[in-house]
């Protein structure tokens, strides 16, 4: 199955496939409403269920006596065309579930950190995190209502972030501005495939 | 889910007879899940099994089965890796980003964003 030919001359293999995008950031920043925005399902919010094992050295003593807990994970789906999706993840917040991240950002295209500029070190884990696995990321500057307009060159010095980072303003709640910020991830991914340096 | 009713947490223990994790070799939330050919009889099965079965004859990710489900997704993978051990199902292997996103499919998904 899965293998239709295709124009000849190429390698005529096109299986399905899923490609992930984790949307992360602090809590309350507005990854949700991100998902939301630009998923053609509404957003699945799944609670998963990990048993103490799972959790590993998480620390939950004194939260509740009970073998498991759940971890609240939300997505959504875009269809590029029949069997090419892309998923966009919501990263659970908690700290505590690391090591989710680490299945979320396998084989991950990449990620956006949103970002509020009235707390931006709500969002220093997660850049840690990507720059540190080499996971191509932008950093989208959610803008609210009334919120006034950051310089990006600010972000990006309290961020620490490399000259390259894309940096972007955006209002989650509109689509073309998510649509941006998505494109803007992609372009930075695909620039990586082949190493230039840019200015 | 997780409210005062404890019968989905009994419905969903009956489902996985209480394993977490999934059985055989691990696979990814987005890994693409396929109904194995000629595997649509069998009556005795549960039905979610029986939905999977259905869903999947078109290639279907791991997330989308579990929200057709309306399950969480290790619940669902537990359902999936059982019913790839009955040759009933086959889920495609992990793969780094490097290997299955070549700048063909980076181009189809920028198009794809654009023209939403």
């Amino acid at each position: 199955m899965g293998y239709a030919a295709s124009e000849p001359g190429t390698t005529a293999v096109a299986p399905a496939l899923a490609i992930k995008i984790l949307i992360a950031g602090g809590f309350g920043v507005g990854k949700t409403t991100m998902v939301g925005t630009i998923s053609e399902i509404r957003p699945l919010h799944t609670e998963e269920l990990l048993s103490e094992r799972g959790v590993g050295v998480d620390d939950l003593s004194g939260v509740e006596s009970k073998t498991t807990t759940t971890v609240a994970l939300d997505f959504g789906r875009i269809t590029i065309r029949d069997g090419l999706w892309l998923y966009l993840f919501g990263t659970p917040g908690q700290d505590r579930f690391w090591f989710m991240w680490d299945e979320l950002a396998l084989g991950a295209l990449g990620a956006v950190v949103l970002a509020d500029t009235r707390r931006l070190q709500d969002c220093f884990p997660a850049v840690d995190y990507f720059e540190q696995r080499g996971i191509p990321f932008v950093v989208g500057v959610n803008c609210f209502d009334g919120a006034r307009r950051y310089d990006p060159a600010k972000v990006r010095r309290a961020l620490g972030l490399s000259g390259t980072t894309p940096i972007v303003l955006c209002d989650v709640r509109r689509r073309e501005s998510v649509k941006e910020v998505l494109t803007t991830l992609v372009t930075y991914a695909v620039k990586g495939l082949q190493p230039a340096e840019r200015a | 889910m997780t409210g005062e009713d404890p019968g989905p947490l009994i419905r969903l223990f009956g489902l996985t007879g209480g394993r977490a994790r999934p059985q055989g070799e691990t696979f990814d939330l987005v890994a693409i899940v396929s109904t194995a050919a000629g595997s649509h009889e069998f009556a005795e099965l549960l039905p979610e099994h029986r939905a999977v079965l259905a869903l999947c004859r078109r290639p279907t990710p791991v997330a989308d089965v579990a929200a057709h489900l309306r399950l969480p997704l290790n619940i669902t993978r537990v359902i999936l890796a059982d019913l790839r051990r009955e040759g009933l199902v086959t889920i495609s292997r992990p793969r780094p980003a490097a290997q299955t996103i070549d700048e063909r499919i980076y181009r189809e998904v920028l198009h794809g964003l654009r023209s939403l």
